[in-house]
Formats: C-alpha cells, structure tokens, sequence
C-alpha cells in the first residue's frame, strides 16, 4: 500500500534541543555566531523552497531580506516598539514585494530567472544605496532601541547576546516548522512537480504561474522575517543585503548543505560561517579558502555535504 | 451520429507566418467513441492535438469540448473542462513516486493545490482515487516506487495514470505506443480496450503503427499535407484511395 | 553640442570594452551552454598580467600581448580540469561553480598585489589629450573606441571565413550538434572557451590604463556583461555589439540625466527587455 517517506523526526527534535541547551555551555562569541547561522540558515531554507522545490534559480532574494531589515528599521525609528507588529510587518512587504517581482519573473526559466531576479534585486539595491533621506544611502539604518517583548508579565529585553540569541531560535523555529509544514502539503507537492515537469503540471490542470508566484511570494515572506532578525540582530539595516553577492550567500548554503535535504540549506549555512571562523584565523583571504572549498562539493557532492553523507548512512527515500 | 458528441471541432486552422499546418478541420466525435487520427509524419498531427489541447491557441477555427466553446484556452483551463492528454514523449514526475505521480492532478482537481498544511498520504479523497486509478492501469503494486527507476513501458503507464486520475470526458492519447516492444505495445492496446469499455470514456488516438490503429479504432480520420483526407471505419479507410495513395500504399501490412 | 559629443564618445569607449568581453562570455554561451560567472575576473587578470608583464619590459604592446595569453593558459586549465565535469549539470551548479572560480581569482589577486589600486601607464603615444569640439578628451579613449571595431571585424572575419570560425558558429550561433558532423568536440569546447578568455583578457589589459587596477574590478563588469549578453540574445554575436554599445551609451548619459536613479539603469534595461523579449534583442533564428 502507499506509504510515505518516514519523516524521522529524531533528528531534528535532537537539533532543537541542542540549539536550545547550547548558550549555556558555548561561550558568548558563539551564541552570536550561531544566532547568525540560524538568521542565514532561515533565509537559505526559504530560498530552497525555490530552489530545491520548485526548481527556480533566484539571485534576487538579498531584496526580501533587505527589505525586511529596512522595514524593521524603519518602524524602530518611528518609535513602533511591538515586536509582532515589527516581524509581521517585515514579513508583509518582502511577501508584497516578492508577489511584485514574482509577477513578472516565473514566466522566465534557469538562466534567464536568475537573471531577472538579479536584475529586480539590484534595482532594489539602487534604490536603498540611493534614497538617502529614508535609508540613510550607502550608509545604512542605524537601529537604537530594540523592541521588547512581554512575556505573562515579564519585560523581556534583547540587548543581550543570549537573550537576543534565543528571540531567533524561536523565530527560527517556527518559521521553519511552518517552511517544513508547507513543503510537505499538497502545494509542497505541486511544487515538486512543476520542479520535475512544469508542461505536465499544466496539463494536469494546474496553473504553473500562480502556483511559482505563490511559491516565490511565500519564499520571500520567510526571506524579509529573515532579515528583519538580522536587523534586530545587527543593530543596522544596509543596502548591501540587497546587493547580489549577497543574495548569492543562500545558493551557496543550500547548495553546500544539500537542495534535495528539507534542513540540508540550514546545515550549509552552519559549514559556510564555522568554516569562516576557522579559516579566518589564518588567513585573511577566506573568499579564496572558501572557493577552494566550493570546487570540489560543486563537483563531487551533487546532492551537498548534508545530502551525500544522510544518503550514505540513512539510505532514505527522496525528499 | 447517433451518439452524443463530446469534442466537435469546426474548421480548425493553424499557420505559423505564410506556412499552414494544417487547414480547414471538421470533425465530431461522439461520446464514448474511439477514434483515431492517423497519417504521415509531418501531417500535422501533433500541431492539432496542441492546438485542441491548449498549448498554443490555433490561428482559426473553433473546438467545442461538450457544447462549451474551448477554443484557445490555456492547457490547464482545457484540464479543467475535461480533455486531458498524454504526450510522444513521456510527460511525468520523473523523480517523484508513483503515488505521488497520481496525485498531483487529483490536488488540483480538488482544488487543494493552495493548501499549506496537511500531508497528501493522510487525505482519503485523493489516496483512494489515486489507487483506484493506478490500478487500472495495472500499476497498484508499485505506488512507493520512484519513477526514474520504473522500466520503460511502465513509466508510459504512469502517464496514463495521471491522464486518467481526473477522470477525463476526452482523452487525447499521442502515439500511446512509441516505442515500445511487442509485448508492452499488446499490453497497452488491451488496456486502452479495457479503460474505454469500463469507464466510457473518450478515446482519441494518434498512432502511426497501423496495428494498433487498426485494432483500436472505430472510426479514423486520414491527415495529410494539413487536411483532413477522410474519415471513416476502419473497412471504408482501408478501401479508400485516395488514402492508400497518400499513405497506406506504403505502409499498411497489417 | 559638445556635451552630447562627449557623452557618446564616453558611452562608446565603455560599450567597446564590454563588448570585447561579451562576445566572449556570449560564445562561450552559445557553445558550452555554461553562463561563466568568472568571465570578470579573468577579465580583471587580463588587466594585471598586462601590469605584470610590463614590468620585465617596459612596454604596454608587450603587455597588451602577453598578459591576455598568460591568463589563456589559465583559461584553458580551468575549463579542462574544472569546466568540463559540469557541462551537463544543472544551470545552478554550472554558476556556483564558476562563482568559486572567481572568489578564488579575485582573492588570489588580492593575495599575490594586493587589495590597493594599481595604475597603467598608457603607452606615451595614445597618452595625451586631444581637443575635441573645444573640449579636451583623453586619446585612449579614442583609441578604444577605435579598436573595438577592428577585433569585432576580425572576429566576425574569424567566424565567417575560416574553418575553425565556420565550425564554432555553428555549435553555438546555430545549435548545430557538432558531434554529428565528425567535429573533436572536446578540442572544440577547449580552444571555445581559450578565445573567450582571451578576448575578456584582452579587455582588462586595454581597460587598464583607462581605470584603475583593483581585484573587484571584474566583479562590476561581469555583471554589466551578463546584462549585455542577455539583453543582446545569449548566443548572439551581433546581439552582444549591439547589447554593449547600448548599455554604455545608456549609462553614460545616465549619469547626466538620471541622476542618482542612474546605478538602477543597466538592471531597468535588464528586465525591460527579458519581460518584452525574453529572448533577447537579436533573438537567434528558429
């Protein structure tokens, strides 16, 4: 009879209560950087259900976290202190703008997607670098004061590094418990299919440009409450998330970590910054290291670092 | 015709620039009926079946799908009116499960495509049909198996499955049997005898093994050069012509 | 009058530039099927080995000749070690790939020069000022914008009239399957992508005396490339002329007209023109 793929869920459960137990014995340094490898790891995993998924190339999605950062921003300076409304918010116009340059973009394939999204993103990039009286230029927003959060009468601030750490953690992970919701419904399965077969999904009744705008609307969502976590974190909104090198990072998480791996972009952006770490101790030139390094997973790890090994040692079905 | 008709089609024309491909095609087909449309590679034959079926609007002419005027829908609204078709070349879920091949049209069919939440293996509506379908197709016992790895002939089933899953008035079938051995092609002919006997539904077939068309069909129509040469039983087709000049003369052996 | 004059003269020394390196990353396109993402940064080498090689002989044309041929033998390496295993992959692949590449130029630049600008020196006969329409204009630039035509015409010569030309053609502008006309496709891939290289060499090492030398230097015109070639019609050699001179002239004036939205220029072109004409302004026969 039909069965489905065995979700184990062991794994991660195990993962969360690692996350969850790690600030108490890592040193502070680490709670940063794992903070920001969550942050990463949750705008990689929304890329993927592109991606891995639906088997859209997009080099534009430093334009939805950008956005969201700046929506943060933004709202933080005009006094807005509610730290729902803020991660909504934040949401709610990368999800308005992706459903913009979604519009005109899924009509486009593989290369050609990749470059318009590049393109829309850079215009973005422009506009940040550029309007100087509402994004402070190439300067960046500062932001000051952090929202807080009332917690059953408790005043919960995040000016520290561990309480700050543990505001992503659970930000993290319900949007990726939502994300992993989404990729195993039915629309997670009409994804997968246009991934494999978009003519087939249109003669089977299916309407491939609203679904992919759907896909990339939902994608970018995730992406803008990425970054308005990363503002939250970084204490600063710049252009530079908009720019496309850093819409590059993502890809190259996922594809690291594994597209075919629901968690495979997350593990990715944990190896991409560990790595940095290591790396930077002896040399300043990482980009090299870490070129060096991408060579041979591009060429010998088709299914990623994560995907590879869990294939070798779980012999799973696919995602 | 004594039966109703399910796709009539009026004058039907398609012409890239100056170059028809095909030009001034009549017919109606009856409910239940199994039809075939046969002729000469570079006939037309596949610029019809896309001009029916919603790939590309034809430059004239009109398809009626049961009474309701279709002409130049785009494929998933035809879907969606109930003609469904199958491709030369194999159109499915290559990395996808056989289940899950299934599945995808009965999602949309039941207009879950939108839905985020909920997994497709716990939904009854859609498991039951889909193993209803893959069944008749002879496929129940390879559900959790992935496409790529099925043999040839079987992944040409799980197109016909798919096909099949919204259950279809119209099935548009092209060439059903290309390249196939002896055996899967008998398999394939049994079965298409099978679905249209069981469900009644429409079957209308390109094919240039004349084997199959000869077995299947009840009624051919004869492409050629773009126009529809004649139409008929089988018997009159074989009689005629005008056909066995432009095609069978070279063909037929049956 | 004269502002106009200049303009366009400083929009065509630009398009000239990134025509050169267009037609490069376009048949390398056209033939291999792979979007090369460090076809920048071996543009970016072009201009360092030309620095480098002036050094030994305190000559520009020496340089002009053997930086770009240095940076082949780099080219041809890359793509016969690394390029080729991904020839069949997926488009992502084929672009990170290449992307690493890249990263490892450019910091590798960075290593071995530094991450400061460097200055070429035009040789002294083009290193002057003219005076044009009563305006003063730099002759290396007139110089690029003469000699970008006179390798577009030998290439398009190449193309059409030897059998080397004919033959990579029609891999890439026609989508001929040379395999199926007895062509050693490997050896074709090769010397494809050895020419693409040194055509965006040869771009770096005629850019580097107008700017300066700076190991992110490709990172910027490799974008403007992809723009151009897109917008040209990947594949298309008169697309990449035409895609080029238009995104300098573009940009050019837009730094007078458009003001701050100028940055966004190439990108609006962009998007223009894939939603209008997806397939490019010089869309290759059906």
């Amino acid at each position: 009879m039909m069965t489905q793929n065995n979700h184990n869920l062991l794994g991660p459960a195990l993962l969360t209560i690692l996350l969850l137990l790690a600030p108490l014995v890592i040193p502070v340094y680490w709670v940063m950087l794992l903070s920001e490898i969550l942050i990463m790891g949750l705008m990689a995993v929304s890329l993927n259900l592109l991606l891995g998924y639906t088997g859209l190339l997009s080099f534009g999605q430093g334009a939805f976290f950008g956005l969201g950062a700046y929506t943060a921003a933004l709202m933080l300076q005009a006094g807005y202190e509610n730290l729902f409304l803020i991660l909504l918010a934040g949401m709610l116009v990368a999800l308005l703008a992706a459903l913009v340059v979604g519009f005109f973009s899924v009509r486009l394939d593989e290369i050609f997607f990749a470059m318009i999204t590049l393109g829309f993103g850079m215009m973005f990039f422009s506009i940040a670098h550029n309007w100087l009286d509402v994004t402070g230029g190439s300067d960046g927003l500062p932001v000051f004061n952090l929202p807080s959060l009332n917690l059953f009468g408790f005043q919960l601030t995040f000016y520290t590094p561990i309480n700050m750490y543990y505001l992503v953690f659970v930000v993290v992970l319900i949007a990726i418990s939502l994300l992993w919701l989404i990729v195993h419904s039915p629309f997670g399965l009409i994804l997968k299919s246009m991934r494999e077969n978009k003519q087939r999904v249109s003669f089977i009744g299916g309407n491939v440009k609203t679904l992919r705008i759907a896909a990339f609307a939902i994608s970018g969502a995730f992406t803008g409450l990425a970054g308005v976590l990363f503002c939250l974190f970084n204490n600063m909104a710049t252009p530079e998330f908009m720019h496309w090198s850093f819409s590059s990072k993502p890809i190259i998480m996922s594809i690291i970590g594994g597209t075919g791996v629901f968690l495979g972009p997350l593990f990715g952006a944990g190896i991409f910054f560990i790595l940095e770490q290591i790396i930077i101790q002896y040399t300043e030139n990482w980009m090299l290291f870490l070129g060096i390094i991408l060579i041979p997973i591009v060429l010998f790890f088709p299914q990623g670092v994560f995907g590879t090994l869990r294939n070798k040692f779980f012999k799973q079905g696919s995602k | 015709m004594s039966r109703d008709s399910v796709l009539r089609i009026e004058n039907l024309g398609h012409s890239y620039g100056k170059f028809k491909v095909i030009e001034d095609i009549s017919l109606t087909i009856g409910k239940g009926e199994m039809s075939a449309l046969i002729g000469p590679n570079g006939a037309g034959k596949t610029t019809f079946y896309n001009a029916i079926s919603g790939k590309f609007p034809p430059t004239k002419g009109k398809v009626f799908l049961n009474g309701e005027d279709i002409t130049g829908l785009p494929s998933h609204r035809v879907v969606d009116k109930g003609m469904c078709r199958s491709f030369q070349i194999t159109n499915i879920f290559t990395e996808l499960t056989v289940a899950e091949n299934v599945f995808s049209p009965l999602i949309i069919q039941q207009n879950k495509h939108f839905k985020l939440y909920g997994n497709v293996f716990n939904d009854q509506q859609i498991t039951e049909k889909a193993m209803d379908t893959l069944e008749q197709v002879g496929l129940g016992g390879r559900t959790d198996q992935v496409v790529a790895n099925l043999a040839y002939g079987d992944k040409r089933l799980v197109e016909m499955a798919i096909v099949l899953a919204r259950d279809p008035s119209v099935v548009l079938l092209d060439e059903p049997t290309a390249g196939m051995n002896p055996e899967e092609t008998e398999n394939m002919i049994n079965l298409i005898k099978k679905l249209a006997k069981n469900s009644g539904t429409t079957f209308f077939i390109t094919e240039h093994d004349m084997k199959v068309v000869f077995s299947l069909a009840e009624k051919i129509y004869v492409l050629h050069q773009g126009h529809l040469l004649a139409q008929g039983s089988p018997e009159e087709i074989r009689a005629n012509e005008q056909v066995q000049e432009a095609y069978l003369g070279r063909k037929v052996h049956a | 009058m004269e502002f106009l004059l200049l303009n366009i003269l400083n929009g065509l020394s630009w398009g000239m530039l990134l025509f050169l390196i267009a037609i490069g990353l376009t048949t390398v396109f056209g033939v291999m099927g792979v979007l090369n993402f460090a076809h920048g940064s071996l543009f970016m080498l072009g201009a360092y080995l030309c620095m480098q090689s002036m050094k030994y002989f305190d000559s520009f044309w020496f340089g002009l000749l053997v930086g770009p041929l240095c940076v082949v033998v780099i080219g041809v390496l890359v793509e016969k070690y690394l390029l080729k295993r991904v020839y069949d992959r997926d488009v992502s692949y084929q672009l990170l790939l290449t992307f690493a590449i890249l990263l490892v130029l450019d910091d590798g630049v960075r290593m071995i020069w530094g991450s400061g600008y460097h200055i070429v020196e035009p040789p002294a006969i083009l290193n002057g000022i003219i005076s044009i329409a009563g305006q003063d204009y730099p002759v290396y630039r007139l110089f690029l914008i003469i000699i970008g035509p006179i390798i577009g015409g030998l290439l398009w010569s190449f193309f059409h009239f030897t059998k080397w030309g004919k033959i990579i053609r029609a891999a890439s502008f026609d989508n001929i399957m040379a395999e199926g006309v007895g062509i050693n496709v490997p050896l074709i891939y090769t010397s494809v992508f050895a020419l693409g290289t040194w055509l965006a060499a040869l771009g770096g090492a005629l850019a580097a005396p107008q700017q300066s030398l700076i190991p992110s230097m490709g990172e910027k015109i490799i974008i403007e490339s992809f723009i151009v070639v897109v917008v040209g019609g990947l594949g298309s050699f008169p697309g990449a002329f035409a895609g080029a001179l238009l995104l300098g002239l573009l940009e050019s004036f837009g730094t007078v007209f458009a003001g701050r939205l100028q940055m966004a220029i190439p990108y609006i072109l962009l998007a223009v023109v894939l939603l209008v004409k997806p397939n490019g302004l010089f869309k290759k026969g059906v």
